[in-house]
């Protein structure tokens, strides 16, 4: 009998691990939950105020605006995002002069911080002293509101956060591959299936699990977004470019208003965990035999 | 059987145990202040800027000559960007840790005192004999009924710095009315030159001189009104005034990167020469000294309007957001001698000198001495608010409000300004979030 093995042992094992998750995670969460039913100033005692506060988001423009742009962002960030990043990986697979330090490349946005990531692109985008629209006019096109307006704004936020995150998407994809059974390959190549015939009948089924995960990840990042758009836009004009977070974040600390804050974060937390979950009941669904 | 692994993990983590306690425990200590073992009382001053030192030399320079006048108390100053200030603030508040000293947002300071977390500085200000040393206008702001909340942390000068070369560059002279001003703005406009430097991002409370406009369109008069709900927001007086922003605005008036830029890069581009105006105020000075403007920068307190409400020719020169002492303080005699020492140091004649060598206007009713060559953007700006005939409204318009009000009221006017929202939706943003409020 291994030391593991008796029941007490394996709680007391796991018992650190659920104090901090519960001290940390559950009991915010439950705390923000109860905070959201209340007018609170942040100090003093909270005004019960029931479901007030949610009543109120759903007539507030702002909340629909941002829920509007991070749904944008997450369509176009999986709609892109997801297949760029394996792409890449079947690229990098293949044994190439300076392959690692392209995956080096590739990977190097995913370990600069997201304040950075922004910071950077701010120098390329800004309408006015952007080297985008220096290119463009130097080419002799009109210059284009890339962020600042509330048309381009949410795109380009999708395209910033693809830009620093295929490196990580693309590290999940590559090391998948590195997992599929050479065998079957081989076997496939001597029934004399083409590469595009091995893609799509071996290495994408295989890779379902990959997928599931890169694309959980990327929800839940897009669900997080907050330095791009603060250092993009601050959420300017006049909200228009605001995510749910950073609305939340505005609401919350720079409106003091954390009841409504919290009822917001609420709002954000559900809509995570539907989309995560509603995905992977989805895969799930296809991946059940007939 | 493997014997001894049984017990390792164990003996492991009674270790791991200890030694995470033996850490709180050293963190903990690390963490107490007041009275020090070496006699010197300690008072925190917590700040909104994230680099006192830099960002706010005349506080720091204020902190350093108090500590040398009294080696028995040490002024530990922190600070942070104003949300995350507001936030940490909010959270001390919950739980009584305060800091001594802060600066806090005048609406908020009027919610702490409310929930009992403020020292009344009433008595304090009165044994200092501290209170005659203010404009009235200034303690009135800072006061609930017969308690003082709040004393002044620096002057609120705001206006529109002018470089009057590029004006005169191009034909034109500095304006006086706000046809005038639209004038400028279409010829510097078709010119390719913007007339007001405004940044947006990150920093959309900086729409000053706008807010001096709300007071010439009759705000002060109305503010009561509003605040109670017996009048809105949303009236034709100030109707006019955001129809007279989006025909600044319709005349080229901003930068095209108005959404984008940040207020440091807005002054940055009046300091390169590179705008005719800054909208700021007096806290600017010393970076428009240190360019290659500085020669050429006038003063300007804004337009007049023949269509405006009440007195036109006024500047905004009030108090801005207050310090706040803790309630705390009081239950230790000699932490709260210590801040009553540094309330009567910061407005004494010879603090007061520091700020003004630091570019900023004395708070008291102080007479500074300006060295007209090596301040003249901060003498143009002191000439400007004590002209003749200039008056003052008693406070800036957004200080008399809630503070998702005044965020509201920043919105409105940036949200006209880039052309995002209507004259009509800009009042009806503002009128909302009162309604919210009440």
């Amino acid at each position: 009998m291994i030391w593991v093995s008796s029941r007490w042992k394996i709680l007391l094992m796991v018992a650190p691990a659920l104090i901090v998750f519960t001290a940390f995670v559950i009991y915010p969460v439950l705390y923000s939950l109860g905070f959201s039913f209340t007018k609170f100033q942040g100090f003093g005692a909270p005004e019960w105020i029931g479901l007030d506060n949610y009543v109120a988001l759903a007539a507030d423009p702002f909340f629909w605006q941002s829920l509007q742009n991070t749904i944008v962002i997450l369509v176009v960030s999986l709609v892109v995002l997801i297949p760029a990043s394996f792409a890449l990986a079947l690229l990098l697979r293949r044994r190439v002069t300076g392959g690692g330090a392209m995956r080096a490349l590739v990977f190097g946005p995913a370990i600069i911080a997201p304040i950075l990531v922004g910071l950077i692109w701010v120098f390329i985008l800004d309408p006015k002293i952007g080297l985008l629209n220096r290119v463009l006019g130097f080419f002799g096109f009109a210059p284009v509101q890339w962020i600042g307006g509330d048309t381009l704004t949410p795109y380009s936020v999708a395209l910033v956060f693809i830009w620093s995150s295929i490196g990580f998407a693309m590290t999940i994809f590559y090391a998948g591959l590195q997992l599929l059974p050479a065998d079957v390959m081989e076997a496939s190549a001597l029934d004399g299936a083409t590469g595009w015939q091995q893609l799509r009948h071996i290495t994408v089924p295989m890779m379902r699990e990959t997928f599931a995960i890169v694309t959980i990840l990327m929800i839940t990042n897009v669900f997080k977004i907050f330095e791009l758009v603060y250092m993009l836009t601050g959420g300017g004009p006049v909200h228009r470019s605001e995510t749910l977070v950073s609305y939340m974040y505005f609401v919350t600390f720079t409106n003091q208003q954390y009841g409504y804050g919290m009822a917001l974060a609420v709002i954000i937390t559900i809509l995570g965990a539907v989309v995560s979950v509603g995905y992977l009941a989805l895969a799930r669904g296809r991946k059940q035999p007939a | 059987m493997f014997p001894s692994p049984h017990r390792r993990p164990l003996g492991r983590l009674a270790l791991g145990v200890l030694a995470a306690t033996a850490t709180i425990a050293a963190l903990a200590g690390c963490g107490s202040a007041g009275n020090a073992d070496d006699g010197t009382t300690e008072i925190t001053l917590s700040m909104q800027n994230p680099d006192v030192e830099s960002a706010d030399p005349a506080t720091w320079a204020i902190v350093e000559a108090f500590e040398e006048a009294n080696p028995d108390i040490s002024v530990t100053v922190s600070g942070e960007a104003v949300s995350e200030h507001l936030q940490k603030l909010s959270i001390a508040a919950q739980s009584d840790t305060l800091p001594d000293v802060f600066w806090v947002y005048k609406s908020t300071a009027e919610e702490m005192q409310q929930a009992g977390k403020l020292l009344d500085l009433a008595p304090v200000l009165d044994e200092l004999e501290l209170t005659d040393s203010f404009p009235e206008s200034t303690v009135a702001n800072f006061s609930a009924g017969d308690v003082i909340y709040g004393v002044p942390y620096q002057g609120l000068l705001t206006g529109l710095w002018v470089n009057e070369k590029i004006l005169a560059d191009n034909g034109l002279d500095v304006p006086v009315t706000f046809d005038d001003l639209v004038n400028v703005a279409e010829t510097l406009s078709a010119k390719g030159i913007t007339t007001i430097s405004n940044g947006a991002n990150q920093s959309s409370f900086s729409v000053w001189s706008f807010l001096v406009d709300l007071d010439r369109f009759g705000y002060e008069e109305k503010v009561d009104g509003i605040l109670d709900g017996s009048e809105q927001y949303v009236n034709d007086d100030f109707l006019r005034l955001y129809e007279h922003i989006a025909e600044l605005r319709d005349a080229g008036a901003f930068s095209s990167n108005v959404s984008t830029q940040t207020y440091q890069q807005a002054v940055d581009q009046f300091t390169s020469g590179n705008a005719a105006m800054l909208d700021a105020g007096v806290w600017a000075s010393s970076a428009i000294q240190d360019s290659q403007i500085a020669a050429d920068t006038g003063f300007w307190i804004g337009p007049q309007f023949d269509d405006g409400v009440g007195e036109q020719h006024i500047v905004m020169n009030v108090a801005s957001a207050p310090f706040a002492v803790s309630a705390t303080v009081a239950a230790d005699e000699q932490k709260l001698e210590a801040v009553k020492k540094f309330l009567s140091f910061y407005y004494s004649d010879e603090a007061q000198q520091i700020i003004v060598d630091n570019g900023q206007p004395p708070v008291t009713t102080y007479e500074p001495v300006v060295d007209a060559q090596a301040q003249s953007a901060l003498k143009a700006a002191l000439d400007a608010s004590t002209a003749e005939g200039v008056t003052s409204p008693q406070s800036q318009p957004d200080l008399l409000v809630p503070t998702p009000v005044a965020n509201a009221m920043y919105d409105s006017i940036y949200g006209v300004i880039q052309n995002q929202l209507t004259p009509e939706q800009a009042l009806e943003l503002v009128q909302k979030a009162l309604d919210a409020e009440q």
